[in-house]
Order: C-alpha cells, then structure tokens, then sequence
C-alpha cells in the first residue's frame, strides 16, 4: 500500500494506492473519491458496546472499510474541517487521541474508547478519549495545522489544543500561574506532559473560530 | 529572544526561545504550549513607573481597543525555555523588531506578543479610524525589542513611498512614519457606494504597511448569514 498526505497544513488530504487485498478503515463521510472496484462495506466495528463508545467518543457509530479486490485501486480521504492531517506509524504501542481528531487506519489498529474520567472532564476534553493500539497506519485530522512535539522531560499544552499524545506519557491538567492568572489570563487549563514521546497539538481551536462568528449572528427578535 | 513561525500562512504558530530569565509578554489566551519551567505571571498591562490607578487605566483602554485587560508574561525561570503562540484567528504571523527608530501602529486585535521592552498602549484613534470602521482604538507599539503580530487571511508586506490606499479592513500595521487620512472610495455615488468599496485608506510618507488578504468582516457577516439567530 502506499500512501501520501498532501495540500498540508491547510487543506490536507490522504490519498491510497493499494496493493490487491489491502483494506483501510475511516470514519463514515470522510471518502472523497475511490476506484470503482473498491469493495466497500459498512459496520459497527467491534460490535455494538464498542459503537457506542465510539459516540460518546465523539466519532460516528458506523465505520467503513475499503478492500482492494485488485492491485492499483486507489482511495482519496478528506477529513471534514479545514486543516492538518497527520500520520503515525504504530509497531505494538498506542497513542492517546482527542475525540474527534480519528479520521482513518489500517485493520490492524483497534480503535477504542477508553474513559479519561474525572482528569480528562475537567481538562474540558470530555469524558471519552480514544485509544489507538497495535500495529499499522493511523491518520489523524484537526482544525488547524499539526505540531508535534518530542517530550522528554516535562512539557506544557494547552488543553482545547491536544489533538493526540503517546501512551508512554502521563499527564495531570493544572491551570497556569497563580490565583489570578486563573481568573483572568485568559488560559484555559493545561496539560502536564512527563516521560518520553510525542505530543501532537493543533494551531488553532475551533471554540475559537465560533466564538469569533457568534456576535455576528443575527439576532431573533423577542416576542 | 529568538522568534520563529512555522505552518504559514493559515495556521501560523509563533514560537519564542528564551534566554534564561527573560520575559515575554503576550496577549490574553494566545499561550498554546510551553516548557514546565516557565512561569506565568498575570497583572493588567501598565507602563513603567504607573501606579495601580495607572494601571487600570491602560488595562480599560486596551479592553476598549479589543485587547484584553490583562497581560501574561512569560518568564524562563532560572534556565532557557520555549513559549508557542497562536492567534485565535486563522491567519499569518509577522516578527518585527522595533529599533526605536519609529513606532508602530497596529490594528486592534493584531496584537500577539512582544518583548518587555516594547510599550502597547491603546491609541485613541479618534473620529478619523471610528468613520473607518476600525473600532475607537487602535494599538501603539514603542519602544525597542522585536513585536509579533498577526493577520486574518495571508499577511502582504508594502513599501510605501508616496501615496497607498488599502481598504479599511485589510489594514494590519503600519510605522508610524506614514500618516493617513480616510477617504471614500472613487469619484461619483456609483463607484463609492455600489463598487462595495465603501472607505478606504490613504497612507502618504515613506515607512512600512503590512495588509491582509482577507476581512474578519467580510467572512463574519458571509458566513453567520448562514446560521441560526441568536437570542442574545
């Protein structure tokens, strides 16, 4: 299989040649163009409980998977916003990503919700992140372009700008400087990156872009 | 204080190196990550030597300008450290050093970060940019050090000498060595009116201008046509 991400950073797009037999998995909607030939099918992947946890992982319940039924047949994927796509090659480990930064992989990756619990709420992040293991090709999309970032040591991100980190390291969400920096900087809370891998983040937040849209929405007049 | 960008133009980050014990002041939520060393002291913006009520004036000034009322600054702790910014815009990032030689005039929401040594103060700006369309405040940088601002849509750097005219939503900055008056676009009703143009700039001297290629305006009012009205 070979595969390129190109337009990067602002309208990047994933494109697959495959070899015969090969197949791919993506989040329902991001196809963008394929061979005819393509066998196509669409499921719950890993069951019904896993679909579940997938929608409350802010991913869409159904998945689908692509087969080449011959060499040569090609695949375009387009994640849905603006923005980076990223590849990580995984032999064996996994990467913690933020929900809704999944956009497509290889058979041998499992995709799987996990609960971030009460860290990961209070980060703003939602309860559920995802948790990509095993081994193959992962793509990653987000709003704005993708950083990453070596780590070893101690490292600080803020928290609407994760997109995905390994597994390798663990984090605590902190809020920066003292009482009224809290208050009144105007900095969310962060991450606390210890260990040894790589953070992935996001330039820009899309919080952001509908903060910045709200005020000029027309107003409904009142009753 | 070293300052790279990368991922130009649209999703540009700022990243600022440096030496141990410097400080870097930025705007409000603009920090995207940083090493853990760095310390984060928040306070509102005052100049050298203003008291607490000087203070709270600069700090309601730059509120009124689009900025917030309170800076961060970031301070490497003891050793050298890193500090990205973004703005909350998609947009370019320019670095620009200022030599005391001239000032710098900038757009209010421009602003990103500067060096301790660099004055921002909120500029009235008067009936001349209120009739232009740029808000009451316009930013004032002085001072000496090297300023980082931003731009909504890919930012072009103009070497004026003579006269410009750039419409009023694409100005980003400007040295304070050009003056500018604001005036309406073309001769006759037709032109000024359903040209679309409505006011413009006109920059006369010799000094640097930088503008955008696109208006925060112009894409608001495009696409929040499109969305469901607010109750508030």
């Amino acid at each position: 299989m070979q595969h390129d991400i190109r337009n990067k950073p602002d309208f990047a797009s994933l494109h697959i040649v495959f070899d015969e037999g090969d197949a791919i998995v993506t989040e329902a909607g991001a196809m963008m163009g394929m061979s005819p030939g393509l066998k196509m099918e669409t499921n719950m992947k890993g069951g019904l409980m896993a679909a579940a946890k997938r929608a409350m992982g802010g991913e869409s319940v159904f998945m689908n998977t692509y087969t080449a039924t011959e060499g040569g047949q090609r695949l375009d994927v387009a994640p849905s916003s603006p923005g980076d796509m990223e590849h990580i090659h995984l032999e064996g480990g996994a990467v913690v990503v933020q929900r809704g930064s999944y956009c497509a992989s290889t058979p041998g990756i499992t995709v799987d919700s996990s609960w971030g619990g009460w860290k990961s709420m209070t980060a703003g992040e939602g309860l559920v992140m995802l948790h990509c293991s095993g081994e193959g090709e992962l793509w990653l999309a987000s709003y704005g372009a993708i950083h990453c970032q070596h780590i070893e040591g101690t490292y600080v991100v803020d928290t609407s700008h994760i997109v995905a980190f390994d597994e390798s390291l663990t984090y605590k969400v902190r809020s920066i400087g003292g009482m009224k920096s809290l208050l009144f900087s105007g900095e969310g809370r962060v991450c606390e990156f210890s260990g040894t891998g790589r953070v992935w983040f996001q330039t820009r937040s899309a919080p952001n872009l509908a903060e910045f849209l709200h005020p000029f929405r027309r107003v409904k007049p009142k009753k | 204080m070293q300052i790279e960008v990368n991922h130009r133009p649209a999703y540009a980050l700022a990243t600022v190196s440096l030496d141990a014990d410097e400080i870097v002041v930025a705007e409000g939520g603009a920090m995207v990550s940083m090493d853990t060393h760095v310390t984060v002291e928040t306070a509102a913006a005052k100049k050298e030597g203003q008291g607490l009520m000087g203070g709270l004036m600069s700090g309601l000034k730059r509120m009124v300008a689009g900025e917030s009322f309170f800076q961060n600054k970031f301070k490497a702790a003891g050793s050298a450290g890193s500090v990205t910014f973004a703005p909350k815009h998609v947009g370019d990032i320019v670095s620009y050093t200022m030599t005391g030689a001239c000032g710098l005039v900038l757009q209010s929401t421009a602003y990103l970060c500067s060096a301790e040594s660099v004055d921002i103060d909120a500029k009235w700006g008067g009936s001349k940019s209120f009739f232009g369309g740029e808000g009451l405040f316009m930013l004032k940088a002085s001072g000496q050090g090297p300023i980082v601002f931003n731009s909504f849509g890919a930012i072009k750097e103009i070497d004026v000498t003579g006269d410009f005219i750039v419409d009023n939503g694409h100005i980003v900055a400007f040295e304070d060595t050009l003056s500018f008056t604001n005036t309406r676009f073309g001769s006759g009703f037709m032109q000024s009116i359903l040209g679309g143009e409505g006011l413009v700039c006109k920059f006369s001297g010799t000094g640097k201008l930088w503008i955008q290629t696109r208006n925060p305006q112009g894409f608001g009012e495009a696409l929040a046509s499109k969305l469901p009205m607010r109750t508030n």
